[in-house]
C-alpha cells in the first residue's frame, strides 16, 4: 500500500481533506505534526493548504524555518514525491524547493471560486497521463499571484517547469481566466527533477462528485500509480 | 550589549505592489498630483549581541532568513544601541 505523509503546521486546515481524498485512491495516510516529522518509510509527502502561522511575515515564510521543512528538503533531495497545494505551494516556494514567490492577488481580495487549469507536463508523479488535460478545481487564497524575476521566469519557461496554467473553458490561456494576476497565468510548478510539485488550486477539494468535481482525484490516482512503478526510494 | 534593529522591507522595483496600486488609486482621488506609491513594512527587533559588527551580521541574517524574501523583496537595516 502507498504510504503518504501529510504535514500539519499550526494553522494548516486542509490535512483532513487530503486524508479523506487519499483514502479514496487506496492510499494509507498519516498526519504528522510539524515538529515530529520523520519521512522515513513514506512514499510521498503532502503539504496542505491553510494559513500556517497565520500567514504572518509572508504566507509560508515561518513554516520554512520549521524542522518539518528541513526533513521535507531531505526527502525531496532523495527523489521523494512532494505535493504542495495553496499554502503548501507558498511554503515550497519560501523554502526554495520551487522557484519564484506568491504575493497578494492583483485584485487585493481573497478569492474563493472554481478555476480551470491546463496541465503542461506529464513527467511528474502527480500528473501521469494528464498532459494537456484541463482540470476544474477550486481555489481559496489571498496570496496566489505568482511572480518571479525576469531571469528566473525565463528559466522556468525554458526548462518547462510550468506545470499548470489558468485557462478558459476551451483550454486557452486568457487574461480573464487568470484569477489573481499570476505572471503568464502560472497556477502550478514542478522542480527540475519533477518530484516536487506545487499549485494554488485544491485537488483534495474536488475528489468526489458531491463536492462538485472529481478532477483532483486524477492527480492522486496518478501518485498511487507512479509510486507503484517507482524504484524504492533510498532513505 | 543590547541593540535595536529597524528592518525595512520593500517589494523589489520590478515586483508588482498591489497594495501600493490600491493606495495610488485612493490618493489619486484627493487630487494631490500623486503618480506612484510603493508600500513596505518595518520590523523593529531588540536583541543582544557582543558588538556593532556582530549586531549588524545578526540583523542581516534576520532579514535574509525570514523577514524578507530575496526573490521578491529588498531590505535595509538601521541599527542603534538600546
Amino acid at each position: 500500500m502507498v504510504r503518504v505523509a501529510i504535514l500539519r503546521f499550526p494553522g494548516t486546515w486542509s490535512e483532513r481533506d487530503f486524508e479523506h481524498a487519499l483514502s479514496l485512491v487506496g492510499a494509507d495516510t498519516e498526519i504528522l505534526w510539524h515538529t515530529e516529522v520523520d519521512l522515513s518509510g513514506f512514499d510521498a509527502a503532502i503539504v496542505p493548504g491553510g494559513f500556517s502561522y497565520g500567514d504572518h511575515v509572508r504566507a509560508g515564510a515561518i513554516a520554512r524555518l520549521s524542522p518539518a521543512t528541513t526533513e521535507l528538503k531531505r526527502f525531496a533531495a532523495d527523489g521523494g514525491p512532494v505535493l504542495g497545494s495553496c499554502n503548501g505551494f507558498q511554503i515550497l516556494c519560501e523554502a526554495g524547493l520551487l522557484p519564484g514567490a506568491l504575493i497578494r492577488n492583483s485584485g487585493l481580495e481573497y478569492i474563493s471560486d472554481w478555476v480551470r487549469i491546463r496541465c503542461e507536463d506529464a513527467g511528474t508523479p502527480f500528473t501521469e497521463g494528464l498532459k494537456d488535460a484541463v482540470l476544474r478545481m477550486p481555489i481559496g487564497h489571498g496570496e496566489g499571484c505568482f511572480v518571479a524575476d525576469p531571469a528566473t521566469l525565463e528559466r522556468i519557461e525554458k526548462e518547462g517547469l510550468v506545470l499548470f496554467r489558468y485557462v478558459d473553458g476551451r483550454g486557452i490561456v486568457t487574461g480573464d481566466a487568470n484569477p489573481n494576476g499570476s505572471v503568464n497565468n502560472i497556477a502550478g510548478l514542478r522542480n527540475e527533477a519533477g518530484n516536487v510539485v506545487g499549485l494554488m488550486p485544491h485537488p483534495e477539494r474536488c475528489a468526489e462528485p458531491i463536492l462538485g468535481g472529481t478532477d483532483g482525484l486524477r492527480m492522486l490516482e496518478s501518485l498511487v500509480r507512479a509510486v507503484g512503478t517507482m524504484p524504492a526510494l533510498v532513505r | 550589549m543590547r541593540f535595536v534593529a529597524t528592518i525595512h522591507v520593500r517589494p523589489k522595483a520590478e515586483v508588482r505592489d498591489p497594495q501600493g496600486e490600491a493606495i495610488l488609486g485612493a490618493l489619486g482621488s484627493l487630487g494631490l498630483g500623486v503618480v506612484a506609491v510603493r508600500t513596505g513594512k518595518e520590523i523593529v527587533v531588540t536583541f543582544e549581541a557582543d558588538d556593532d559588527a556582530a549586531a549588524r551580521t545578526a540583523a542581516d541574517v534576520m532579514g535574509r532568513e525570514l523577514l524578507a524574501n530575496p526573490v521578491i523583496e529588498d531590505f535595509r537595516v538601521e541599527l542603534a544601541t538600546a
